[in-house]
């Protein structure tokens, strides 16, 4: 029963990576879901325990133990609140970006880069014109 | 009950605020308002802590391991404090400028209720939770702006951290697992009897989650991005609030949960620090964006913090406290003072990089002479080399950004100045960073007393 | 059809999730399930009938974003209302042992209404995101 929660956990955090580091944004956060899913099954396998549940039981019956299941009830609710986040962000960088993809955004940013190359070369040409470096403040 | 009300009040008031437009002058001030209350209940708090020891409640009258422990320590009562001031600064900061987006005020005051319950709860899983709630604030606050460039930021910070987050949640998993409780104390007391394999697997857990944070040397690739394309208050809040976790993370969870593991892997812990601030440093003085220099800056200033906490033993955790409150506000003030402009910023900048660079009579002078004592304290030369380099490079990054920043006039700008409640901020916090190095026995006591209640509870 | 019973869903979920958070106490059923069910019934509106159309069928989604905050805020409340009352916080009232009002299996006790509290928080936090992704779906087509 271990090894097959383990082979789920590892089986979910793996296809989980494996999403997170493709180009698409709407694939990254199915990655994240699959990673917090994979914690999930973690907590549950971390503390597996036979008996009925935790609520009115009979004393010397075999309870099982409740609470994992309240970790993995709280562990669901913050992974869909994240989730909610990370869509609704990735949602935002779509309408504002017109893509989905990362490839366009590391492309905005090399633009970024060479404005800001274009102002360190504006800085030099500065200084070998003014060589004493003063300035008004 | 003074630390439920501590707690209560910026959850109750970030949740309506949020709900509340807070582009309007009024709401944006309410939410510094709620913050300013929050940062005396806490300093009541701390005033009592340190005079009659923690304080701790138990939810709902359960016994030990049933209900969740709060528990307000000298740590934890340290990092509120500093915490929910740096969020105070930037939301006067904010709130004088203009706030640009319906949230911002709301999500402040939620993160301080974040940070403010994961400092002092004493259960590993409702820490998680409030991590939670903390960095959930912080991600919807990194989109803050709305620009591509805060969109980019916002992405990366989001997909690295929850990333960080799982991990933790993981270890947390596995704690539950090898100890059969999630009770801080009663963790620290039953780890000694784990396998140690699989307590140094679970210890690496949390080490991993807490540098993911902090944007330590190998988990550092999304710290530049976020930090520079964020806005400069939130770039504040990150670096002077957000990243407190990590430190924070570090001594509760290293020093205070899993001492034989830290003690284990002091070595290692030493030698990321070192290439954190060296790595830091160098990149910081080959970079001509103010924001991203000053966002190496902080790769390499955190470091300083994991060498404290590899060495071990009280100096240098101690060291490792005050480091941290050292490089928080540090850290605020700049970023704060790199958006602004005007000769009162020009004065408050200098002293934040006067303090970085660990020149008197800033209080960076006092963290680092205390790192000097810890290397010594130690007996490694090298250590000591390596501070002196560190702040060499951070002298010459610092200089650089001051002479380009304020010895010239922007022709963006054209030499307008900006308002005056942000200036006076920014002068506030930088008096503030020389009064503590003019008068640093409060801060010294304050992180020694600390370390020890942290020693005393913990098992070693 | 599945306009119809697009339609028609936010009924019956509204009497299942009911259902759940009054026997949750003694079986499975909280109110982050009846919440995740009423909201997938909202969903289901979304998207049969689009943000505009789902807002004139159901008038009641509108005061979504009041539903999130209240929610949230009787959460807090049944959590932080016994430090008045000077007890630590999640104390809940009757306590154990005592004697608590029912009314046909529903037990009249404080965390029922935290339940309530999450039940609400769920339906708005979902349908405002709902909201949010279809509006600017419409937007673009347009």
């Amino acid at each position: 029963m271990i090894l097959a929660f383990a082979v789920a956990a590892a089986v979910l955090f793996g296809s989980g990576a494996y999403l997170l580091l493709k180009q698409d944004l709407i694939r990254m956060v199915a990655g994240i879901i699959l990673i917090s899913q994979s914690g999930v099954v973690t907590i549950i396998a971390a503390s597996l325990s036979r008996g009925r549940a935790a609520i009115d039981v009979a004393p010397g019956e075999r309870v099982s133990d409740p609470l994992p299941q309240a970790l993995a009830l709280t562990a669901l609710v913050i992974g869909l609140a994240t989730v909610a986040l990370l869509l609704a962000l990735v949602h935002r960088a779509i309408v504002v970006f017109r893509t989905a993809e990362q490839d366009e955004l590391a492309a905005t940013e090399a633009e970024h880069e060479a404005g800001l190359e274009r102002r360190r070369q504006a800085d030099r040409e500065e200084i070998e014109s003014d060589p004493d470096g003063e300035r008004a403040p | 009950m003074l630390l439920s009300t501590a707690l209560l009040v910026p959850w109750v008031t970030g949740v309506l605020l949020v709900a509340l437009d807070g582009r309007r002058r009024v709401i944006a001030w309410l939410g510094v308002g709620s913050l300013a209350a929050t940062l005396v209940l806490l300093a009541v708090l701390a005033a009592q802590v340190f005079t009659g020891g923690a304080r701790r409640v138990r939810t709902g009258d359960w016994p030990e391991g049933v209900g969740i422990t709060l528990r307000a320590d000298a740590l934890a009562v340290a990092f509120a404090l500093l915490s929910v001031l740096v969020l105070l600064a930037a939301a006067v900061h904010e709130a004088s400028g203009g706030a640009r987006s319906r949230t911002f005020p709301g999500l402040v005051v939620l993160l301080a209720a974040g940070l403010t319950g994961l400092f002092v709860t004493g259960d590993v899983f409702s820490f998680y939770v409030f991590f939670e709630l903390a960095m959930t604030a912080s991600y919807a606050l990194s989109a803050y702006g709305g620009k591509r460039r805060q969109l980019r930021a916002a992405l990366v910070f989001a997909a690295v951290n929850l990333l960080g987050s799982f991990i933790f949640l993981l270890s947390v998993a596995g704690v539950y697992r090898v100890t059969g409780t999630l009770s801080m104390d009663q963790v620290a007391g039953r780890m000694l009897d784990v396998n140690p394999n699989a307590a140094l697997l679970i210890a690496t857990g949390f080490f991993i989650a807490f540098c993911v944070k902090l944007g330590l040397f190998p988990f550092h690739f999304w710290l530049p991005t976020v930090y520079a394309g964020a806005r400069p208050a939130v770039a504040a809040i990150l670096s002077g609030a957000v990243a407190n976790i990590g430190a924070y993370g570090l001594l509760r969870f290293g020093a205070g949960l899993f001492p034989e593991q830290l003690r284990h892997a002091g070595i290692a812990l030493v030698v990321l620090g070192a290439a954190s601030i060296v790595y830091g440093g160098v990149l910081a003085v080959a970079r001509g964006d103010t924001a991203e220099m000053l966002a190496y800056s902080a790769i390499g200033q955190v470091g300083y913090v994991l060498v404290a906490v590899g060495v071990g033993g009280p100096v240098a955790l101690t060291t490792a406290v005050l480091y941290s409150v050292v490089n928080a506000l540090n850290k605020a003030l700049l970023f704060l003072a790199s958006g602004l402009r005007g000769t009162l910023v020009a004065g408050a900048f200098a002293v934040g990089a006067l303090s970085v660079a660990g020149v008197p009579p800033a209080m960076g002078f006092v963290g680092k002479l205390e790192l000097f004592r810890t290397g010594v304290a130690a007996g490694s030369a090298a250590l000591v080399v390596l501070l002196v380099v560190g702040s060499a490079l951070s002298l010459v990054y610092l200089f650089q950004v001051y002479q380009r920043r304020f010895w010239r006039a922007d022709p963006a700008s054209g030499g307008v100045v900006s308002p005056l409640p942000q200036r006076l901020v920014t002068a506030a916090l930088a008096l503030l960073v020389l009064a503590a190095g003019l008068w640093p026995e409060p801060l010294i006591a304050l992180s020694g007393h600390a370390v020890d209640m942290l020693l005393a509870v913990g098992p070693g | 059809m599945v306009r119809v019973i697009a339609r028609l869903l936010p009924g019956p979920s509204l009497m299942f999730a009911a259902g759940l958070i009054a026997k949750g106490y003694a079986e499975v059923g909280d109110g982050f399930a009846a919440g995740v069910i009423v909201a997938l019934a909202v969903a289901l509106a979304y998207v049969a009938l689009g943000a505009a159309g789902a807002e004139a069928a159901l008038p009641a989604l509108r005061h979504a974003p009041k539903a999130a905050v209240g929610g949230l805020l009787l959460a807090l409340a049944s959590g932080f209302f016994p430090l008045l009352l000077g007890d630590p916080p999640v104390t809940h009232r009757p306590g154990p042992g005592e004697h608590v009002t029912t009314i046909g299996t529903l037990e009249l006790f404080t965390p029922l209404l935290f339940d309530l509290g999450v039940f609400l928080l769920v339906i708005g936090v979902l349908t405002v995101l709902l909201h949010h992704l279809a509006r600017s779906r419409e937007e673009a087509a347009r």
